[in-house]
């Protein structure tokens, strides 16, 4: 593999792109086995960049020369017909090209059989060791995308990336009969085959789950308003992707983000520094790795916020081209039929050197937030993101367990109230970012002290 | 063009060949022309042409489904052989069935796109941003043409036969002043043809996107609350389809097969105000009135002034929870218009919020929630006034659906939904 230095920067522009992507899923309910489905969808496609204008073709399957001639003439005819709203002025697009290969490779990939008999036997443990649960959901997919990428400017490169999860949802009654649920997420690179879900070596973490849930059956709300939390690092990951991960693509930037007036200033505590990672982490490659992006811009990582300032946006070519700054290899497209879209990959907000039993231990009246479910963030950096899991903290002591509520906040107020970083780490890849495709992306971090607003009553 | 019955026919003839008791297979194609508008200029246009054959296949009362985007012989005969070892592999259930005796053939729509009118309802648009609301930015939007053809056949003898075509616009918009900027909202159709020649309305008018813009050029500028307070809302109608989604998500199988349901008893009991009357619309703009499990989807009334007619299993969830199966299309839903004109429906609110969207993680199993009020305007003594800023509401999805007082007369025809504007009482504001 290699990479070269940033090409002569040609108005006009084409990549070609087959792409792969198999999906697997298998759900049971209480030990019914509700989806038991594969997907594969293969497809080429072709972009092409024309006087300003870009254009975009694709159809299924693994095309040959002639269906490969077929798509990139049309792209370059959509791009054309794009005339009609007049010129528009052509950008020298920045950014090199990479040659190269990358797959990981991972166990032996599990049969259909092995996965339902995985589940048949979580199932009955979690049946027999929890025997008042009132239902038992189990989740087991896989994900991956394999693409083949050549560009004008000589680029050409295989980058994959693929990724597993496991879903462990529990619901019990209450006192009052309502159902109370909870679950926990296994997610990792690679197949099903390549994450660690023995059943007996995950049953600790299930009784951990248990326990909560059994907390939670006497759940109070939270009290509305500005509170001080400790978040848990399942959540550093998605206050990350939410509060400044999106406001930081350049793409929204260009719409009218905050962020775009903020380069260079403080805009959160100095112990804050969040980086949109590439492909490894300290050495080691990470949950989805990229390489190389969809423009074939060799991708490297973007240092969004460091030491409390922001540093940097995430790129495309074209949106590097706009704001005058460098690409960051950000463009990606989820589907065959998908273009490139400036997308997140992997979000990190770095540890610190915080122990959570010290940052509880410092808070009079406040809360433990551990699990999240879904996020969404907005252009004015408010963001909220679900909580399914937490605890009253009262004179520095876990307290009650709270019922579902959300949380919310500017990101920049929220990032500058942070006054402890954890030194724990937790990585997930099991979500999906939405935006006009979804994506695959990662997110991490450590546990954090903050102020944001609690849903409540 | 690809000859989807005999791609169909030779599937489900390899499929019985293969050994299954029971198979079901649909062969799709769909065809996509797409105008897109990044940051207020025409930026890209996308096309695509691609295929899909889903197969479901039984034996020994096991299943397995599978798609695939390769419809050639080899590859679907080794999808076949695949699917064949992963459906043995599955445990035994009675519940596992597939269609049978459906026949239907749906054929509607405009079949060519026109990429004259995608142009032209970009170009209004446009236009209509700059004139009216120049502070509005469009981050993204799309016009675009779908054309999807598919054929189902099924070992039971069920065979569809559908065609749909249908154009759709959405528009993702925010508003800025200097370095101010208000909250993004979206908003958007499906329609047959873009431009209504009845009322000569284009379609950024009907999906309710002018209103978007007008409100978003207002949204600038917030405040958050003094303090918490006990209060109404009025749900816009995108505010609404997230709670009729959360109903629909109750009664379907989810819930049903894991006994989680808060309604799997109440068939013929009230669960929501008299003034809520929700019925199917599985005939809308780009619908074609076929469940995925492979029958024609009859119209249905799930609500009827705030009484549960019917929960909305498909076949498998059916067979396992002993209930009557409802066939339901992928979307196309409306709620009854009510008597109150949506300005008497604000005014009759002494301290609450009109709520454009509600941004919140998923509800809790026994329906409550805290989310964040976007696009959001707070009343006071009947005015609507002040754009909102970092103000949650929370509640319960079960209670709010009871305690709806007020519905409007007006309603926002989106294509697949048609949503009053309405009114519910009792929400926590914080």
């Amino acid at each position: 593999m290699n990479e070269s230095g940033p090409a002569k920067a040609e108005p006009a522009y084409d990549e070609w792109r087959r792409h792969e992507l198999r999906r697997s899923r298998v759900l049971m309910v209480d030990g019914n086995l509700t989806t038991n489905s594969r997907t594969s969808e293969g497809g080429i496609s072709a972009r092409a960049y024309r006087d300003g204008y870009w254009g975009f073709a694709a159809e299924s399957g693994a095309g040959g020369d002639v269906a490969r001639a077929r798509v990139r003439a049309r792209a370059a005819d959509h791009a054309r017909s794009m005339a009609r709203f007049g010129p528009r002025r052509a950008l020298a697009l920045p950014g090199g090209s990479y040659r190269g290969e990358h797959e990981y490779r991972g166990r032996t990939p599990w049969t259909p059989d092995e996965s339902v008999q995985y589940l048949a036997s979580l199932h009955a443990l979690c049946r027999a060791r929890w025997p008042g649960l009132k239902s038992v959901r189990l989740l087991l997919g896989d994900e991956q995308h394999r693409k083949w990428l050549a560009t004008s400017r000589g680029g050409e490169s295989l980058a994959s990336i693929q990724r597993a999860l496991l879903y462990v949802t529990f619901t019990v009654d209450a006192a009052d009969g309502s159902p109370v649920e909870l679950m926990h997420v296994f997610s990792g690179k690679g197949g099903v085959a390549d994450l660690d879900i023995e059943p007996r070596a995950i049953e600790p973490v299930l009784d951990e789950l248990h326990r909560h849930l059994m907390a939670k059956r006497e759940a109070v709300p939270a009290r509305g308003g500005h509170a001080t939390v400790v978040m848990g690092p399942e959540l550093a990951g998605m206050l990350a992707h939410e509060a400044m991960g999106h406001p930081c693509e350049a793409d929204i930037v260009l719409g009218g983000a905050v962020t775009g007036h903020l380069l260079g200033q403080q805009v959160a505590s100095e112990r804050v520094t969040m980086i949109d990672a590439a492909h490894s982490w300290r050495g080691e490659e990470i949950m989805c790795p990229v390489y190389v992006d969809d423009e074939g811009t060799p991708a490297e990582d973007a240092v969004l916020i460091r030491d409390g300032v922001l540093e940097r946006f995430m790129h495309s070519r074209e949106t590097a081209a706009r704001l005058g700054q460098a690409p960051t290899g950000s463009a990606r497209a989820y589907g065959p039929a998908d273009e490139p879209l400036v997308r997140m990959r992997n979000t990190v907000i770095v540890p610190g050197a915080d122990k959570l039993a010290d940052m509880i231990a410092g808070v009079d009246d406040g809360y433990l937030l551990l699990k999240t479910g879904n996020g969404q963030a907005d252009s004015t950096t408010e963001f909220m993101f679900g909580i399914t899991l937490g605890y009253e903290i009262r004179g520095g002591r876990l307290g009650r367990a709270l019922r579902d509520t959300t949380i919310s906040g500017s990101a920049l107020e929220v990032l500058r109230s942070v006054d402890a970083v954890g030194d724990d780490m937790h990585w997930n890849c099991s979500g999906y970012c939405g935006k006009k495709q979804p994506m695959v992306v990662a997110m991490g971090g450590p546990a954090l002290r903050a102020r944001v607003h609690v849903g409540g009553q | 063009m690809r000859d989807l019955q005999a791609t169909a026919e030779a599937a489900l003839d390899a499929m019985r060949r293969q050994g299954f008791d029971d198979a079901m297979v649909e062969a799709a194609e769909h065809a996509l022309a797409e105008l897109n508008v990044a940051h207020d200029e025409p930026t890209l246009m996308r096309g695509a042409l691609t295929h899909k054959l889903a197969l479901t296949g039984i034996v020994d009362g096991r299943r397995a489904s599978t798609e695939t985007g390769d419809l050639a012989d080899e590859a679907v005969q080794r999808a076949v052989a695949e699917l064949f070892a992963a459906a043995r592999s599955a445990p035994r259930d009675d519940a596992n069935a597939v269609s049978a005796g459906q026949q239907a053939t749906v054929d509607k729509g405009p079949d060519d796109t026109d990429p004259d009118a995608l142009a032209e309802a970009m170009a209004e648009l446009l236009d209509w941003r700059a004139a009216h609301t120049p502070t509005v930015s469009i981050e993204e939007a799309q016009t675009s043409h779908h054309r999807v053809r598919a054929r189902l056949l099924s070992s039971r003898g069920s065979a569809l036969a559908s065609r749909v075509g249908w154009y759709e616009m959405g528009a993702m918009a925010t508003a800025r002043e200097g370095r101010r900027t208000s909250s993004f909202n979206f908003g958007g159709g499906q329609c047959e043809r873009l431009f209504d020649p009845a009322s000569g309305a284009s379609p950024a008018e009907r999906f309710g996107l002018r209103r978007i813009f007008t409100e978003l050029a207002r949204q600038v500028h917030t405040r958050s609350l003094a303090a918490p307070f006990v209060g109404d809302v009025v749900l816009t109608p995108a505010a609404v389809e997230s709670l009729l989604a959360w109903l629909r998500a109750q009664v379907s199988d989810l819930q049903l097969i894991g006994g989680t349901s808060l309604y799997a008893d109440a068939v013929g009991t009230p669960i929501a105000s008299p003034l809520l009357t929700l019925r199917s619309r599985f005939d809308a703009p780009g619908i074609a009135p076929l469940s995925a499990d492979g029958f024609v989807a009859a119209p249905v009334t799930l609500l009827e002034q705030g009484r549960l007619q019917t929960l909305l299993p498909s076949l498998y969830a059916a067979r396992k929870t002993a209930r009557p199966h409802v066939p339901t299309a992928a979307a196309g839903w409306e709620l009854r218009a009510g008597d109150t004109p949506l300005e008497a429906l604000v005014a009759g609110v002494p301290h609450g919020a009109v709520v454009g969207r509600l941004s919140m993680g998923m509800p809790a199993a026994n329906g409550n929630f805290a989310g964040v009020i976007k696009n959001s305007f707070l009343i006071e003594g009947g005015r609507a006034g002040d754009a909102l800023a970092e103000v949650m509401i929370s509640g319960n999805m079960a209670r709010m659906l009871r305690d709806v007082v007020a519905v409007s007369r007006e309603r926002l025809d989106t294509g697949t939904s048609c949503l009053p504007w309405v009114r519910i009482s009792g929400l926590h504001f914080s």
